[in-house]
């Protein structure tokens, strides 16, 4: 246990006193930094937007439409006055950023509802705004030309403001879909990310000692089974502290977005709604532990990828297929997130190779019987202890050969006899 | 005490190829022991079999007194395997600390020894420094360090020599001789018989993994008996093949251009082969009668063994397959 242990040790120091280590763990925070920068600086910007309306109805309808949007607090709208060069002059306007764009308002807004808008960047939120403020306006003009009073328009017309609420296992937690959806999307990623990354962490150090030969003193005094733990636990060690750096400080970011907000001249109280969503302890929980199950099944066959492996090219070649078993769950991600309750989302989820990364996004998205996540965890754990059992087997022999790849069928018998 | 070292007709075979041929060697306590063979011989094989790194196919082997195996005894055993590596990104007294945990011993304890190791071997300033900074003897030394820093009782050492410069050879020979004083044991390989002839008690000469002979240094001259002269030119050499080829005098001859070792016949005399010489015009530096050298001793035993036993049939990964 000692031995194991030193080896742990001597793995997580030699790692975290690379620079990589320290490049990736101020990268994070720097991103996120960045990330909350450019929300409060969207928000500042996207707050109100400079709009010029051409009015080329026969009624002066424009100028319903300049007041309507005025009222939305979204923009800030001019009457362009319909002429022959007023387009290009608007058009050269909004070149030179004077202005955000153009709407170009016609007899057909009330008897079809169509109208034109020519803008440098249609953001979504725009168009709705838009669209919302010109259906108002319009629903209200027709029902006055049937002899409605305004004020009874004005009136009937009311907004309706939906609460969303999500009920995950039984319960009502309150964050929406969006928010769920991004919550589990953003976990898969960086599930996907770390098992990929620290997996040939291992993959690499065990090329190490096979290519500067350190391996048999080391197989002289060590188990190699031992070795392979120390390896794979010293790795996995320096990714949690990767993890726990990047959550501390994206934590203290958070926490400082009020102040950085009014550096930028914005209102903290805009930004406070960007919160992160929620995420329960259970959720937590499960994270971590498919976090640990993944990382320990990949990081077992990137060890035995590397002990089959004399260089870094042979190695290369070697890992493809277990990045593609990983891949596979990062590329169903999406489908992963949208439907998590579908047959293809429950298979990934009950295959080894795949749980890892499925079944924490479909527990996240809410959609998943407990019944199902101890199933799954069961069958993670299995698959652990026979991969790792294979792969130990292969890294006994692995480690102290060199010379060509093994074939297929070496390695089967490497399994069988070692 | 019981013998540390006990292989006792050990046989390991790579698919198509015996490396090791029912060997058996003992080595005593407190010896320099010299396991010697051409390339090819089985002379890693032996020692990693020794280590517990290969499993025999037969035979068995007993490390001090149990068949444990070599990991068991790894803080008492010190294992310096042919092919030297350590972590090149590592601080040298990492890397030394490290190893030595590696085989149980406590980190403060390696630590100090560490710095005993390195002071005595003039590496003291280089402590901090990575181990890729360091020139290939000095790695070789700190590697030597990490193979007796535990101090322990058995030092097994596969050719320890290869890569130094006579100057870090001498110290590793003192080193050697120093622990055999300490009443500690060495097994060690090498292809380079002065080595062996210089530091052995006893020895042990094999080639395509089957033993050829084994005992003390004295005894092994024995047995190979035969009057032998050495021969050393100054210069010219005269007519003196002339009187080399006269097979009433000299049976066989190694000759190295400026230096000779004759094996006289049986019966002849060293006085007229001096006498020859003189008349043939050669000028000589040295003529001295001697027992075989074990230079000799070794060509005539593994000579025209040596030439064939490089072709090993399989590749590698074959014959680590085919071990059981």
């Amino acid at each position: 246990m000692h031995k194991v242990w030193a080896i742990i040790r001597r793995e997580f120091v030699e790692r975290v006193r690379t620079k990589w280590f320290w490049v990736s763990a101020i990268l994070g925070p720097v991103l996120f930094g960045g990330i909350i920068v450019f929300q409060i600086v969207q928000s500042l910007g996207g707050a109100v937007r400079n709009v010029a309306v051409v009015d080329s109805s026969s009624v002066g309808f424009g100028e319903r439409v300049v007041d309507a949007l005025n009222a939305s607090n979204s923009f800030r709208a001019t009457l362009a006055p319909a002429g022959p060069h007023v387009i290009d002059s608007l058009k050269d306007r909004v070149e030179t950023k004077q202005l955000n764009g153009f709407l170009i308002v016609t007899n057909d807004l009330v008897e079809t509802g169509r109208a034109e808008y020519q803008a440098s960047n249609l953001g979504m939120q725009t168009i709705e705004a838009l669209q919302r403020t010109l259906g108002r306006l319009v629903v209200k003009v027709r029902l006055e030309q049937k002899g409605v009073n305004p004020e009874v328009v004005d009136w009937a017309q009311i907004r309706i403001t939906l609460e969303q609420k999500k009920i995950a296992h039984g319960k009502t937690v309150s964050e929406n879909a969006t928010q769920s959806f991004l919550t589990a999307y953003f976990m898969a990623i960086l599930l996907f990310m770390a098992i990929l990354l620290y997996g040939v962490n291992v993959m690499s150090s065990v090329l190490e000692e096979k290519t500067t030969r350190i391996i048999e003193v080391l197989v002289s005094s060590v188990r190699p089974f031992q070795l392979m733990l120390g390896k794979i636990f010293g790795a996995g060690a320096v990714s949690f502290f990767q993890f726990f750096i990047w959550a501390v400080s994206a934590r203290v970011l958070l926490s400082l977005r009020g102040p950085i907000a009014r550096a930028l001249g914005a209102n903290p109280g805009d930004v406070q709604t960007m919160s992160l969503p929620h995420i329960p302890a259970s959720t937590m929980a499960v994270f971590i532990a498919f976090f640990l199950g993944g990382f320990l099944l990949y990081s077992a066959m990137f060890a035995a990828v590397g002990a089959m492996s004399s260089n870094e090219q042979e190695a290369r070649q070697a890992q493809q297929p277990v990045t593609i078993l990983l891949m596979i769950s990062y590329l169903s991600i999406l489908g992963l997130t949208n439907d998590p309750g579908s047959v293809f989302a429950r298979t990934l989820s009950l295959v080894p190779f795949t749980t890892p990364i499925a079944t924490p996004v479909r527990w996240t998205a809410g959609s998943m019987p407990t019944w199902e996540l101890a199933l799954s965890l069961v069958i993670l754990a299995v698959a652990i202890v026979g991969v790792t059992w294979i792969a130990a087997r292969i890294y006994r022999v692995g480690i102290l050969m060199t010379g060509k790849r093994p074939t297929m069928k070496e390695l089967v018998r490497w399994v069988r006899t070692a | 005490m019981s013998d540390p070292v006990v292989v006792d007709r050990v046989s390991k075979r790579f698919a198509g190829h015996t490396a090791v041929d029912a060997l058996s060697l003992t080595v005593s306590s407190g010896i320099i022991y010299g396991l010697l063979g051409p390339n090819g011989a089985g002379k890693t094989t032996t020692l990693r079999m020794i280590m517990d790194i290969y499993e025999p196919d037969e035979g068995s082997v007993r490390l001090l007194g149990t068949i444990a195996g070599g990991r068991t005894h790894s803080a008492r055993i010190g294992y310096l395997p042919e092919e030297r590596g350590l972590y090149p990104k590592m601080r040298v007294l990492d890397v030394l600390v490290f190893l030595a945990e590696a085989k149980g011993v406590s980190r403060r304890t390696a630590r100090v020894r560490a710095l005993e190791w390195l002071d005595r071997l003039g590496l003291g300033d280089w402590r901090l420094r990575k181990v890729s900074d360091l020139s290939k003897g000095m790695q070789q030394k700190v590697q030597f360090i990490s193979t007796v820093l535990h101090d322990p009782e058995l030092v097994i050492l596969d050719e320890p020599f290869s890569g130094l410069d006579p100057v870090n050879s001498q110290v590793l020979r003192d080193t050697i001789v120093d622990y055999r004083r300490r009443g500690k044991t060495v097994l060690f390989s090498t292809h380079i018989m002065e080595h062996a002839e210089q530091l052995c008690d006893r020895l042990c000469i094999i080639a395509r993994g089957k033993k050829l002979i084994d005992g003390t240094l004295a005894e092994v001259k024995r047995t190979h008996g035969g009057q032998h002269v050495i021969v050393a030119f100054d210069g010219s050499q005269g007519a003196a093949q002339q009187v080399f080829s006269d097979r009433r005098l000299v049976a066989k001859i190694q000759d190295f251009g400026q230096q000779a070792e004759l094996e006289l016949a049986p019966a002849a005399d060293a006085q007229e082969i001096l006498r020859g010489l003189v008349n043939s015009g050669a000028r000589l530096s040295r003529f001295e009668l001697a027992s075989p050298s074990l230079h000799k001793i070794f060509v005539d035993l593994v000579g025209p063994e040596a030439a064939t036993a490089a072709a090993v049939p399989g590749t590698e990964s074959e014959r680590m397959a085919a071990r059981a």
